[in-house]
């Protein structure tokens, strides 16, 4: 094979500490709608490759297009390295791995390669026209459908050289309703998954879910601010774990700062003896599967938190060599152009013993806020706009309400969780994480239904 | 012409080429951690064939054939084309080049990182500084079937610092950036003293009211509000019916100290540039006079389906993607008076300067609702301390038509769009943390 030689004459001729190259190909469709309109239909594809080289304690990295400039490219980035380590006294190290060299295929039920630009069309322009045609108040659509399929091969100077398939294919379906010229509301449906084209079809029932809840939200009542006592859906409280808590136990984050490795200290109680994290790197059709990372660490299963305590970070090589601790293959990049940094996969809180009905028991005045718009965490702050909530009145759910928007300290709500559902969900979402501008990385989060006591909601 | 556009054999084709190279450089702790160079390149064809649109890209420059089959296997199901694409066209003089900023090398970028972090650490030791500085040197070209030959080189320089400082039960984490497309226009000195006096600032925690207070924006908070008005004056907005502005040229809908343009062809501006992402002369295009809605921007597609004249707003994010209506420089008007001075006649409020969260929740309609991330208490015209767990929400057009207090008298370009003064508005709605 041309390629796999010319990788490995590149390391051989490498004089730097530590060396690596990933090499990526992708094929890609495009499908979008807006209102009545194709927006794009696209057919791309892209080859691209990055060097890493470690020298001296110092990283020099290069990212290049052209695969057969390789050779110059690795002295290139063994240059930068040197400069680094001569610049800077805080030394990267790395912590030893087992060495890999396997290829893993992706299997597929039906390849979404193998499907016409035609079909792919049909179905979307199918699903457009039920999101358009639900109600005269829907004014607008987005339908988008996206499937990618890359080739990553990684090699590195001690010997692993690993080959992996990664399918990825999303849908998003957006309606936009209004009712005067400031009344303008959306509903969404988001799937995602490491799955074929089989993943997308069916979805009628999820485009008029998504029309439904836009024109629902005309009539719908913008929240009171306050502090209330709240229940998130699976959907929601997947992304609060993978927001609010899960970037925290990224190491890359917290491996040179002495304050915030105080705050995450491995043994520490963040929660109550239900409260199970995990940070699983393989679920059979999970959008955040990764057989090996970036990095070729195999995947792992990893309890974050254990009985409510804190039981482990995520780490890289470096990162676990930094902190003595063992990697857990969660460096991961979002395409050639990146190196790899410490990211989740599939995370998610474990089930718990409550169902959903006693949960709402004893609640006088609360909130049931369903899925995710958005959310965004500055270290122990998080804020999450809630897609569409409604209220809880004397243990029962009452009128829909909007603009949700829950706010407040990570470890004061952790501990605020007072009840975990047994109905746990999984979701892979069309966007991703955006962590360190490499986005969409496709993740998944997931929960059951949790109950939240005195969380602060902004609002009119 | 270009021999893969003679490919086409006959039909309507338009070659999108882009070359960027980048030198990014990562200071973490305030060490240098890495330096990373990135040379990409990749194309990106759009064709008409039967009336017919299609798109591909490819970063195989060499491979003319493929990307030309794949963009006609998309055209074969595509959208009715109801653009053409342009003619050679008389563009702007605009500079956009930099021979400073090219010839910058590793060292030179690590030397100017090492300077601003012995400064910052000479004020404050119990901090960590992450900074990254990166220079962007593209080359633009764009042809087309019509006979549009059009080429530019850009440069850049960006330069990002977050200070972390972190307590038992507080980290106060502050962000500053810069950007410039000339090397001497870089404002290293802004972000060091911005720096230095929010981290003075921000020493005490004092707590936040639940009530209706006024806000002040700085320019960097500012986006806060504008940000709806991005969408909002986006002319495929209009189109579909989503912007709230739709139908409303003409009409006082802000208050009539504002008026707000966007600009492509500002000297040195951000995203100035000769011709947008489709070969479109870049304009000046006026979008609020006084309080009045004057036009919307558009690229090529929305301009043909709303049936008026482009303004030179196509907009790519690198060669991936189909050109989109993107605003270039929008700048606000300036009034009469300082950040300082505004801040002066306040006898209690909020300054901020970012929130978590910008732009989730419903940025159509112009409502949001945001904790603060970096934000100061104002007492009897003077800052007292920071302020955390806050949140404020209102709405956007509701404030900017009835609530508005002032305007800075200086404009801060921000957010690598946005070329704004302070804002300061009233009747913003506060949640303080209640403890």
């Amino acid at each position: 094979m041309k390629e796999k030689e010319l990788l490995l004459q590149a390391l051989a001729g490498s004089n730097a500490d530590y060396a690596e190259i990933r090499i990526e190909r992708e094929l890609r469709n495009q499908v979008q709608f807006q209102k009545d309109k194709l927006e794009n239909l696209e057919s791309s594809s892209e080859v691209g490759g990055i060097v890493r080289c470690l020298k001296n304690g110092g990283w020099g990295i290069v990212v290049l297009n052209d695969i057969s400039q390789l050779q110059q490219k690795i002295e290139e980035g063994e240059r930068m390295a040197r400069l680094v380590g001569e610049h800077s006294s805080e030394a990267a190290a790395l912590a030893e791995v087992p060495v890999v060299q396997e290829t893993v295929h992706a299997e597929l039920e039906r390849d979404f390669r193998d499907v016409s630009l035609g079909e792919k069309k049909e179905l979307i322009a199918s699903y457009n026209r039920i999101l358009l045609s639900y109600d005269k108040r829907v004014v607008s659509t987005n339908a988008r459908y996206t499937d990618s399929f890359r080739e990553v091969t990684l090699a590195n100077s001690e010997g692993t050289f690993i080959v992996q398939q990664v399918p990825d294919i999303t849908l998003l379906l957006v309606a936009v309703a209004s009712a005067g010229k400031t009344n303008i509301e959306q509903g969404f449906e988001s799937l995602g998954s490491a799955a074929g084209f089989e993943f997308v079809l069916g979805r009628e029932e999820e485009a008029s879910n998504a029309a439904k809840r836009a024109v629902d939200l005309l009539g719908a009542r913008s929240v009171d601010g306050g502090r209330y006592t709240v229940i998130l859906d699976p959907g929601l409280a997947g992304v609060f774990i993978h927001e609010a808590f899960g970037h925290g136990c990224e190491a890359d984050f917290l491996f040179k700062s002495e304050q915030m490795a105080k705050i995450m200290t491995v043994g520490k109680r963040f929660g109550n003896n239900e409260l199970n994290v995990i940070d699983d790197g393989y679920i059979p059709g999970l959008r955040g599967n990764i057989p090996y990372d970036d990095e070729g660490v195999a995947r792992a299963k990893t309890y974050l938190i254990k009985n409510g305590i804190l039981s482990s970070l995520l780490h890289s090589r470096e990162t676990a060599k930094k902190m003595g601790a063992i990697p857990t293959g969660n460096a991961r990049a979002v395409s050639y152009e990146y190196e790899p940094i410490v990211r989740m996969t599939n995370t998610y809180i474990d089930v718990g013993v409550h169902s959903f009905d006693e949960m709402l028991a004893g609640i006088d005045k609360g909130i049931y806020a369903v899925k995710a718009y958005g959310g965004q965490t500055m270290f122990e702050q998080f804020t999450f706009s809630a897609a569409y909530a409604y209220e809880i009145v004397n243990g029962e759910l009452g009128e829909m309400l909007k603009d949700v928007v829950l706010t407040g300290n990570v470890f004061e709500t952790l501990r605020d969780i007072d009840m975990i559902g047994d109905d746990k969900e999984l979701y892979g979402g069309s966007g991703g994480c955006g962590k360190g501008g490499q986005s969409p990385l496709p993740v998944t989060d997931g929960s059951p239904h949790v109950r939240i006591s005195n969380v602060m909601i902004g609002g009119k | 012409m270009n021999a893969l556009l003679e490919e086409l054999k006959g039909r309507q084709g338009e070659l999108y080429h882009l070359q960027t190279r980048t030198l990014p450089v990562e200071f973490r702790s305030g060490k240098l951690e890495s330096i990373k160079s990135k040379e990409l390149e990749g194309v990106a064809l759009r064709v008409i064939d039967n009336g017919r649109l299609g798109f591909g890209t490819t970063t195989n420059v060499k491979d003319g054939h493929g990307l030309v089959d794949a963009a006609l296997a998309t055209a074969a199901f595509g959208e009715k084309a109801s653009l053409a694409f342009p003619a050679q066209d008389d563009f702007p003089s605009v500079d956009t080049y930099d021979q400073a900023i090219v010839e910058l090398s590793e060292r030179d970028l690590v030397e100017l990182g090492e300077d601003l972090i012995a400064r910052l650490e000479r004020v404050s030791s119990e901090v960590d500084i992450n900074l990254s500085i990166n220079k962007v040197v593209e080359t633009v070209k764009i042809t087309n079937t019509s006979g549009l030959d059009a080429k530019e080189e850009r440069t850049r320089i960006l330069l990002s610092v977050d200070i972390e400082k972190a307590r038992e039960g507080d980290i106060f984490l502050l962000f500053e950036e810069a950007q410039a497309s000339y090397l001497n226009e870089l404002q290293v000195d802004r972000i060091a003293n911005n720096l230095i006096q929010q981290l003075r600032w921000g020493e005490r925690i004092v707590p936040t009211p639940s009530r209706s207070l006024p806000v002040v924006f700085s320019p960097a908070g500012a986006i806060c509000l504008l940000l709806p008005l991005v969408v909002g004056f986006n002319g495929k907005s209009v189109f579909m019916g989503t912007s709230p502005l739709r139908g409303r040229i003409g009409e006082t809908a802000f208050s009539t100290d504002l008026s707000i343009a966007d600009d492509g062809t500002i000297p040195h501006g951000l995203r100035s540039s000769s011709f947008d992402d489709e070969g479109i002369p870049t304009t000046h295009t006026p979008l609020v006079n006084n309080g009045v809605i004057k036009r919307f921007v558009y690229d090529l597609r929305a301009a043909a389906l709303a049936g008026v004249e482009p303004t030179g707003n196509g907009s790519r994010s690198g060669f991936r993607s189909l050109p989109k209506v993107g605003m270039t420089n929008v700048t606000i008007s300036t009034g009469t008076h300082s950040q300082d001075e505004i801040i002066a006649e306040l006898d209690e409020g909020i300054l901020v300067d970012s929130v978590l969260g910008l732009g989730q929740g419903n940025i159509i309609s112009g409502q949001f609702s945001n904790n603060v991330a970096v934000a100061f208490k104002i007492e009897h015209g003077k800052i007292v301390g920071r302020v955390k767990n806050t949140m404020i929400a209102g709405n956007a057009y509701a404030l900017l038509k009835e609530s508005l207090i002032a305007l800075g008298n200086e404009r801060r370009c921000v957010h690598g769009m946005l070329n704004t003064p302070t804002i300061a508005v009233d009747g913003v709605n506060v949640v303080g943390q209640v403890k």
